[in-house]
This record gives C-alpha cells, sequence and structure tokens, in this order.
C-alpha cells in the first residue's frame, strides 16, 4: 500500500478474473488497475474495459518495405558509383539484387518487430518491484489496483471475499 | 480454469542458474581448454601466415570451408525447427524450442569465425562491409561469398532476437524468485538487468506473442535462403559435382539433418546431466525422431539422385569426381557417409524402441560424422578434380587445421555449458503456458461429458 497501490495474488486465473469483474462493476477505471502474471493470459485475464492493441504487424512490413528498399538501393547506387563496362549488361543483374533485396526485407522486418515489441512493452522500464512480486514466479495472478490509503481494508476483504465465493 | 502451474520440476531447470554444479563445471572446463587449443592455433597461423594450413593448389578449399558448411548446416537446427514448429502450434515444441534456439546461435557464431579464419588476415574482413570509405571500397554484390555474408548476418541477428525475446519472462520469473531469496547476489542483479523490467501485463503479453509470431513467420524464408545461398558458394561455379540445380534443396535439407542430429544428441546430454526427463520426455524424443527419419529419408534421396545424374550423364570431368567416391580415393569416406547418415537411420529410426532417447542420440552422433564427411566430399573431393587435368592434387589438413576443427567444437561446448548457467535451458513461461492451456481444456471436456454440472 506504500506505493498507492493495493495489491492481491490470486492463485487461479478465474478467482483473478471474477476480482476483476467485481472491479468493473465497481467503476474502478481500467488504468487504475494492473494484471500481471508468468504466463500470457492476456485474452482470459484483462481488466474489464482495457483494450489490447499492437501495430506489429504493420509496423514489420513497413519495416521490410524499408530494408528491401535501403539494400536495393544500395545495390544499384554501386552500380552508378562504378560503373564498370559490361557490354550493356547490367553491372548486378536482377538475381543477384532479388537475393539481397529479400535479405534487406528479412533484416529491417527483424529489426522494426523487436523494436515495436520493446516500444509496446516499455521496455527497458524502470518501474520497482511490488511487495507481492515473487507471487508471480509462482505462477499466480497479481492484481494491482491504485486506491486511496483508506479505502484498502474495505476493498481487500471484498476482493478477498469474492474470489472465495 | 487455470492454476499455478509451477511445478516441482522447475527446480530442476533452476538448478544451474542458482547453484555449483561439478558437471558444469568440468564440461565448462574441459571445453574451455578446447577452445585454447582453437586459438593457440589460429594465433599460430596469423603469426605465420596461411601456409602452415595444408591448402594448397587447386584445393584452396579445405577444412575450414569444409568446417563452415558444416556448422552454417548445424544452426538450422534451432531457429528454423522453432519457428516452424511455433507456426505449425505443435503443443509439443515448449520443451525444445529455447536448447534448440540457443544451438542455432552459437553454431551461427562459429560458423562465422571460419570465413575470417580462411582469409588468412581477418583485419581485412572489413572489406565484405558495404561501406563507402576514401579508397571507393564497395563489395562486389555478384558474388555468391558476399550474399553469404548479408544473409548470415540477417540470420544470425533474427536467431539472436528470436531467441533472447522470449527468454525475458524467463529473467522476470527468475528475478521475482530472486529478489525474495538472495536480491544482493551478483546473478540477482544480473536477472534484474536481463529482464529489462518485465512485468508480465497483458499488453506486454499481447504484444511479445504478436512479435514472437511474426519473427517466425520471417525467419522461416530466411534460414532456408542462407543455406540455400552457401549451396550457391557452390553450385554457380562450373566445378564438376558442383554445378547441380538441386544443390539449394539439398544442401537445405543436409543442413536439417544434421541440425536435427546435433539437437537430438544435446537433448539427450541435457536430459542426462540435468534430470530433466519430465520435459524433455520419451515423447518429445519419439516426435523428434520422427522428424529426424523424415530428414534421413529426404537425405538419403537427394544423395541418390544427385549421384545417379552425374553417372547417367556420364560427362567426363564429373564421372572422375564421382568414381573417385564410389571407388577411389575417397571410397572410404564416401561408404561411411552412407552408412551412418542412410544405413544406421533406417534401422534405428522407424522403430519406437529406436526413438528412445539413447537410439536417436546415437543416430544424432552418427549423422554428425557423416555430414561433416558430406561437405569435405563436396569441398575436397571436387577441388581435388578440377575440369583441367594437369592442376590435379592432394589435399591433407595439418595439425592447425584439425586443431581449429576440434577447438571450434569445444567453443561449441563451451558456449552451450556457459548458457546452461544464465538461462533456463527450457522455457519457463512457455511450458507453464502449455500447463495452462491443458488445465483449461480438461474441465471443458468435463464439463460436455456432464452438462449438468455446469449448472450446479
Amino acid at each position: 500500500m506504500a506505493d498507492g497501490l493495493l495489491h492481491a495474488a490470486f492463485r487461479t486465473s478465474a478467482e483473478a478474473r471474477v476480482a476483476l469483474n467485481r472491479l468493473g462493476q465497481d467503476g474502478v477505471a481500467p488504468n487504475d488497475v494492473e494484471v500481471r502474471s508468468s504466463v500470457p493470459l492476456e485474452h482470459d485475464v484483462i481488466p474489464v474495459g482495457s483494450k489490447l492493441r499492437s501495430k506489429i504487424p504493420w509496423t514489420s512490413l513497413a519495416g521490410a518495405t524499408l530494408g528491401g528498399t535501403a539494400f536495393f538501393m544500395m545495390v544499384k547506387l554501386t552500380s552508378e558509383a562504378y560503373p564498370l563496362p559490361t557490354g550493356g549488361q547490367p553491372i548486378v543483374g536482377l538475381p543477384p539484387t532479388g537475393v539481397i533485396t529479400f535479405e534487406g526485407v528479412a533484416i529491417g522486418a527483424v529489426l522494426t518487430t523487436v523494436a515495436t515489441v520493446l516500444l509496446e512493452c516499455g521496455l527497458p522500464g524502470l518501474k520497482k518491484a511490488g511487495p507481492l512480486d515473487h507471487h508471480i514466479a509462482l505462477d499466480h495472478v497479481l492484481v494491482s489496483v491504485k486506491c486511496d490509503e483508506g479505502a484498502s481494508t474495505a476493498w481487500a476483504a471484498q476482493a478477498v471475499e469474492t474470489a472465495r465465493s | 480454469m487455470s492454476g499455478p502451474a509451477a511445478s516441482v520440476h522447475e527446480e530442476a531447470l533452476l538448478k544451474p542458474l542458482s547453484s555449483f554444479r561439478p558437471k558444469l563445471f568440468v564440461g565448462s572446463l574441459l571445453t574451455g581448454l578446447l577452445v585454447v587449443l582453437l586459438f593457440y592455433a589460429w594465433g599460430y597461423q596469423i603469426a605465420n601466415d596461411i601456409g602452415v594450413a595444408g591448402i594448397t593448389r587447386p584445393v584452396f578449399w579445405g577444412f575450414y570451408i569444409v568446417n563452415f558448411v558444416f556448422w552454417i548446416g548445424i544452426s538450422h537446427a534451432g531457429t528454423l525447427i522453432s519457428a516452424i514448429l511455433r507456426v505449425t502450434q505443435a503443443e509439443w515444441r515448449r520443451p525444445v524450442t529455447r536448447c534448440a534456439e540457443a544451438i542455432t546461435t552459437f553454431a551461427l557464431m562459429i560458423g562465422g569465425l571460419f570465413p575470417l579464419i580462411h582469409l588468412g588476415r581477418p583485419w581485412i574482413f572489413w572489406y565484405m562491409v558495404p561501406i563507402p570509405t576514401e579508397r571507393g571500397i564497395w563489395p562486389n554484390f555478384r558474388s555468391p561469398l558476399m550474399w553469404d555474408v548479408l544473409a548470415i548476418t540477417t540470420y544470425l541477428i533474427g536467431s539472436v532476437m528470436y531467441l533472447l525475446l522470449p527468454m525475458i519472462p524467463d529473467f522476470a520469473i527468475i528475478r521475482d524468485r530472486m529478489m525474495r531469496e538472495n536480491p544482493k547476489s551478483l546473478k540477482s542483479l544480473f536477472f534484474r538487468v536481463a529482464a529489462l523490467g518485465w512485468r508480465g501485463t497483458p499488453q506486454q503479453w499481447f504484444s511479445l506473442e504478436a512479435g514472437i509470431k511474426t519473427m517466425a513467420v520471417v525467419i522461416i524464408p530466411v534460414a532456408v535462403s542462407v543455406h540455400t545461398i552457401v549451396s550457391w558458394d557452390f553450385a554457380m561455379a562450373i566445378q564438376p559435382m558442383w554445378h547441380s540445380t538441386i544443390f539449394g534443396p539439398y544442401f537445405v535439407v543436409g543442413a536439417i539433418y544434421s541440425g536435427v542430429a546435433v539437437l537430438m544428441l544435446a537433448m539427450y546430454l541435457l536430459r542426462k546431466g540435468l534430470g530433466i526427463q519430465e520435459y524433455l520426455s520419451d515423447k518429445v524424443f519419439n516426435n523428434l525422431g520422427l522428424m529426424f527419419l523424415a530428414f534421413a529419408m529426404l537425405w538419403s534421396y537427394f544423395t541418390f539422385a544427385e549421384h545417379l545424374t552425374v553417372w547417367y550423364g556420364n560427362e567426363h570431368a564429373e564421372r572422375m569426381v564421382f568414381d573417385e567416391r564410389i571407388s577411389g580415393r575417397f571410397s572410404g569416406f564416401f561408404w561411411t557417409m552412407i552408412v551412418v547418415n542412410t544405413i544406421i537411420p533406417f534401422l534405428i529410426l522407424p522403430f519406437k524402441w529406436g526413438r528412445k532417447p539413447l537410439g536417436t542420440a546415437i543416430v544424432g552422433f552418427g549423422v554428425l560424422i557423416g555430414m561433416w564427411i558430406e561437405r569435405y566430399l563436396i569441398v575436397v573431393g571436387t577441388l581435388s578434380f578440377p575440369r583441367l587435368t594437369y592442376t590435379e592434387g592432394f589435399y591433407s589438413p595439418t595439425w592447425v587445421e584439425v586443431g581449429i576443427l576440434v577447438g571450434s567444437v569445444g567453443l561449441f561446448g563451451f558456449l552451450y555449458f556457459t548458457f546452461i548457467q544464465l538461462a533456463p535451458i527450457v522455457s519457463l513461461w512457455e511450458v507453464r503456458e502449455g500447463e495452462h492451456i491443458k488445465n483449461r481444456k480438461e474441465p471443458a471436456h468435463q464439463a460436455a461429458l456432464h452438462p449438468a454440472s455446469e449448472e450446479a
């Protein structure tokens, strides 16, 4: 509670879901609730009203286009920088250009995918560890709620009761 | 409903990270000595020039290029197999992916060393990097060797990322455990840094899973392109038994075959050494054994097709290389390769008893040797008999080349032993997720059998 958050650890995702539903019914804003787990439960246990978004397929595609264009240009500019006499034939033919462009597409897609994951996940993050973080390591689901100092005891009792029922 | 899937078996995975393990120490020490041999031999070559290696006219590609192709082939064990299993949502992949991806990363690093060693003067490697300089040096993009540089760099970057991204949540699990047990230790600090502040929120999981899926899709064609391009290093030259249209798929199949072989061997050793049979179970060995058998069949088919067309075509220069393989100077290598790559796998892997850990490890060890021989036959076998017969020559490796080969095996082992002590060799969160999925399915199945129980 020292961090202005009330933490509760739940053994199962079903228990956590019940508590989250209850929080939603009580009108707690989704931004005030944080759910954490050691496994992906994002389709199962999320704060009521919150939406998950990722730009990954699109940023990867943009990165692929950028990478492909950059590598294609590298080959083309090399040919222009050194116009060797090749009897009208291209200095670098279409097949090698295709191979190099393909690698550019791949490296562009990989790097932008990783960058997008890190950005969307807010990594590297500097948040301090919470008092119940070790429960996540034990595969419990941790729910943290922003709340007033005085409301904690009543809310905690309610959450525990709800989870038990 | 899904309850905690963290099991007591996880302790076996986490022990090497937190406590001293004599087996790992001895392994690291022995392989470390081989690493010393590698760098001593390489240093000796740098100091005394490339003449200390056995490569000479006309065999200008010897052990170093054989090793290069061999290690790049092995790198197909991990990322490619892991990506295919992820894309096809094979549930049994979960305990396998991490140890396979680590093989890829380390094998690629070692494979990438060999062109540097082969250069003789490794400090001029930057000539291949596409940077304009005051001397106007640009790489020759028409050369398949240059395509190799780009393809391997792309695959290495992709594989490292593909290995590291799914490790972040595992580092966070270990961080959270250590923060309670031993918060001030050096290892605790390492895991705090390595976890990058991962919290495990739904948004983080959503983005991470989207990223891993996208990378799996991207990495499959990259992996295929890498060994295809390696094959083109040979196939683009008009050398006997190199200039073949099936060299691309032949190399890719051979690469995956040798990759699965090293994976089977590594899994067997991990299972024995760490006692993680709950993860690397007989079922996993059986499934990978079936995949191993499929690649044994494919490789054998390609080898037969490749040799049949050369024999039938009866072109003089090609027949010369072919005859030396079948009944000449290289026949010992060739028939050993056939025994370990085709006959032994076909005698063991079709049977369920053969797809147990020991059986697959024995076959894997044999295939590793066989696939190295295959590359030796391709590189040295052909170069010993070029089209102009007056340039025929013989190649025999020196202690420097043998030392570097043995040392590279040591380097691989050393990197792997170090990795086991820094990260769980089985992905904790992926295995837990599998348990959650299983637990979720089971009650649903029961509810379907007893619909009344849902109302109750």
